[in-house]
């Protein structure tokens, strides 16, 4: 069991509502308040790309609805074939053809972008880990602003890629029909 | 301060369930016929009195227009969403209804709340003859996939039955701490509930601490409108199309006729769990007898699609918790429909693991309400029970998509803040629309609420509300508004898509105290009288049959000494004497009721009671 989970399993000891049945309406309420902030703040924490978004967000890296939508330079190349590939299914499955080879050619696709998003993780996991170091070691604001810059890259670049594979399934799932 | 129980409030059969002080274990209580499953049937008789249970559950032949069962179904639900039940379910729905349906029992009007607080007010009746002590409070389970509005309406059955209820825990979770208290099991655990109208699937986690043990729910998923209700639909659809292929017959669900077919047929489903396979007769109106085997497979080829049904959401379970089925260390069954062999074969082929099956799949949800209820009355424990929401929150944004706020799967209570503020000057109300569902469109998702956020007029844009929506613990939906600049809190009434009101509730409280307020004992004896009635003349008419000659004389004394004992205590008030006695005499003529079924016309199922010939 890690760290978080531990503390997290502790206060839900401490903070649950079930241990408040019995109170008054006042601490049932603070119960309800704490106990959901608390789960609240959990389901952030132990999901590495949550975590970073609000950690981007606590730093004033991000504001709301302003998440970058543009394709990384390196990908330029690849999502151009992509979207070539998709205009053609979809013009083959209005015009009635075959679409088998097609399909094979986007379920590729769509296990390369799928093993890039899990390169995306992996990198974001080595970035995170970078800035809880920086933060132990007092390191400088210019260096931790630089942390948080690959990270806020890292993540607009995760979120385009999941779009693109979420895309590529949604076509595919259509064409099956 | 009366006693707190646990209640589970089945589609097809409710109970309840109380934790025994001496021992610490959770027990079921018999009602009483000495059962502790209560047909979830209510029945309203023309003199305005309420019967509820197994007497209510033989009325379904005699009068069905009076009579309801499987209310469940129809829990939380809009008239829009059931059109399709009525094909195959003798529910009248008042045509006038609106938002909350109103169903017919006779002359009157109640909505499924009202009906459920029938079977609620029983339990706590049956409770409180059993214990000798006053119950005001309980836990009652829900489907774990029920969603808000199912939940609210669950909850007002239990203060229409004047229960306070303590808490709404999801059948499965109750189901694995009956579990684990039983089998003291670690690690991660699959609970596949298939009960009479609803399936769900839940993965949790058992965690040991220091402070005691920890059920942590990881996902949940299922399906509110999937269980046996479905198995006996398909069955009685491939019989009438058998019986139609030479008789024109009237299969109308109000029909008496139908009701008994699916008597028998639910008889034979249960028949084949056991054996290879099953005869079923059945005496048809023109004086034939319709006659077809069923066979173990056949049966299991027909029920295929509703066994694979419950197979998508088990995956997307795993999926949600992150795990493979090889991960799970325990699989548990709960629900009488896990009795079929198919379904027990598919799980333990799916997990690769024999599910657990020791506890009684029919009482395994009450036995965990009640050790819940025992942990909230005690108010500390060594137990701790985290659960998830099972749909995601949302809330209807620009051009009628989602903004999802709490995800599916969340810990509950859980919560999401989000901040408005008006578009134009002095704009004096914002609309907000609150859902329930994973599609994309609020189209698709299930209306919660809607309500008016009121706004101080000022110029567009520098109102700041903050609105903050929670999921408590037994998974219904509060919000509450701030406004941010002034600090000041706003009471919001949110009126739900498909709720009651609290006038209402109270009128429905004050309203269901006086169809209480007839004596238990006294509506016990009541009937207890009326059946065995029916079971004397019924034994007096089979007695002068030229058939029974073929009973030995021994036989026959002990009859007519069972129907001297039952008359005897008919003339007396105890209604538990007159019940044993009603179940002596059948006992004593099962003999004479098979010779005379083989006889003449009937269903030709063994161990049925002679009234029922």
């Amino acid at each position: 069991m890690d760290g978080l989970e531990q503390e997290f399993l502790q206060l839900s000891w401490k903070l649950h509502p079930d241990n408040f049945v019995n109170t008054d309406e006042g601490e049932r309420e603070i119960s309800l308040q704490r106990s959901s902030r608390l789960n609240d703040a959990y389901r952030v924490l132990k999901d590495p790309v949550a975590r970073v978004e609000y950690l981007l967000e606590l730093e004033g890296m991000r504001k709301e609805g302003e998440h970058k939508q543009q394709a990384p330079p390196e990908l330029l190349e690849e999502v151009f074939e992509l979207n070539e590939s998709l205009d053609e299914l979809r013009e083959a499955k209005s015009a009635g053809a075959n679409l088998d080879a097609l399909t094979i050619k986007l379920r590729a696709a769509e296990k390369n972008f799928g093993e890039k998003l899990h390169e995306v993780d992996a990198e974001m996991k080595t970035a995170a880990q970078q800035w809880d170091a920086a933060l132990d070691a007092n390191t400088s604001e210019t260096d931790r602003e630089a942390i948080l810059q690959r990270l806020n890259e890292l993540l607009n670049r995760r979120s385009y890629i999941r779009n693109l594979v979420a895309g590529v399934e949604k076509e595919l799932q259509a064409a099956s029909c | 301060m009366g006693r707190i129980v646990g209640i589970d409030l089945g589609t097809t059969n409710s109970l309840v369930a109380y934790v025994d002080a001496q021992t610490g274990q959770p027990k079921c209580i018999p009602g009483p016929y000495g059962s502790t499953l209560c047909p979830s049937v209510v029945s309203l008789d023309a003199d305005g009195s309420v019967i509820v249970g197994e007497a209510a559950r033989r009325r379904l032949l005699t009068q069905p227009e009076r009579t309801i069962y499987s209310v469940k179904r129809l829990m939380g639900r809009g008239p829009a969403d059931v059109q399709s039940e009525l094909q195959l379910f003798p529910f009248r729905i008042d045509p006038q209804s609106k938002n909350v349906i109103r169903v017919m029992l006779g002359d009157k009007m109640f909505t499924p709340p009202e009906i459920s607080a029938f079977i609620l007010r029983e339990l706590r009746n049956w409770a409180e003859a059993y214990l000798g002590e006053t119950v005001d409070r309980a836990v009652i389970t829900v489907p774990a996939y029920f969603n808000d509005a199912q939940r609210q309406a669950t909850k007002d059955a239990g203060r229409i039955a004047g229960l306070e209820v303590l808490r709404l825990v999801n059948e499965p979770t109750a189901a694995a701490l009956a579990y684990g208290l039983h089998e003291k099991q670690r690690g991660h655990v699959a609970v596949y509930d298939l009960g009479g109208g609803t399936f769900d699937i839940s993965i949790l986690k058992l965690i040991s601490t220091g402070e005691g043990d920890i059920y942590q729910v990881l996902s949940t998923n299922g399906d509110t409108h999937l269980g046996g209700d479905d198995i006996d639909n398909l069955l009685q659809a491939f019989v009438h199309e058998r019986i139609r292929e030479t008789e024109d017959l009237d299969f109308s669900p109000h029909g008496e006729l139908a009701q008994d077919l699916r008597k028998s047929l639910i008889a034979a489903k249960h028949e084949l769990s056991e054996k290879e396979s099953v005869t079923l007769r059945f005496a048809l109106p023109s004086g034939k007898t319709f006659v077809h085997n069923f066979s173990r497979t056949g049966f299991e080829a027909l029920i295929q699609n509703v066994v694979n049904r419950t197979m998508t959401p088990v995956k997307q379970a795993l999926a949600d918790a992150h795990l493979a089925p090889s991960a799970i260390e325990e699989v548990v069954l709960v629900g009488g429909t896990t009795r079929t062999p198919l379904i027990r074969c598919t799980v333990q082929e799916f997990f690769g693991r024999k599910p657990h099956t020791e506890l009684n799949p029919d009482e395994v949800v009450a036995l965990g309400a009640a050790a819940q209820a025992n942990i909230l009355e005690r108010g500390v424990s060594n137990m701790l029970l985290l659960d998830v929401t099972p749909l995601s929150l949302g809330i209807e944004t620009y051009g009628g998509a989602v903004s999802r706020i709490i995800p599916r799967n969340s810990t509950i209570p859980a919560s999401a803040q989000e901040q408005y503020t008006t578009g134009v000057d002095n704009q004096t109300g914002i609309d907000i629309h609150v859902l329930q569902g994973e599609r994309e469109l609020a189209r698709d998702c299930r209306s919660l609420a809607r309500f008016t956020l009121k706004v101080p007029p000022a110029p567009a844009g520098l109102p700041r509300i903050e609105v903050a929506f929670l999921i408590d613990a037994n998974g219904i939906l509060q919000v509450a508004a701030k406004d941010m600049r002034t600090g000041e809190r706003h009471s919001i009434e949110v009126q739900p898509s498909y709720g009651i009101n609290d006038t209402e509730i109270e009128r429905m409280l004050e309203e269901s105290i006086e169809y209480a307020e007839q004596d238990f004992a006294e509506r016990q004896l009541i009937e207890a009288r009326t059946e065995s009635e029916a079971i004397l003349s019924a034994t007096t008419k089979a007695l002068a049959n030229p058939q029974s000659a073929e009973i030995p004389p021994a036989e026959r004394s002990n009859i007519e000494a069972a129907i001297a004992a039952l008359k005897q205590s008919v003339a007396g008030t105890d209604y538990k004497l007159i019940r044993k006695r009603i179940d002596e005499l059948n006992h004593a003529t099962e003999h004479l009721a098979e010779l005379l079924m083989n006889s003449a016309v009937s269903t030709a199922l063994a161990g049925r009671k002679l009234a029922e010939v």
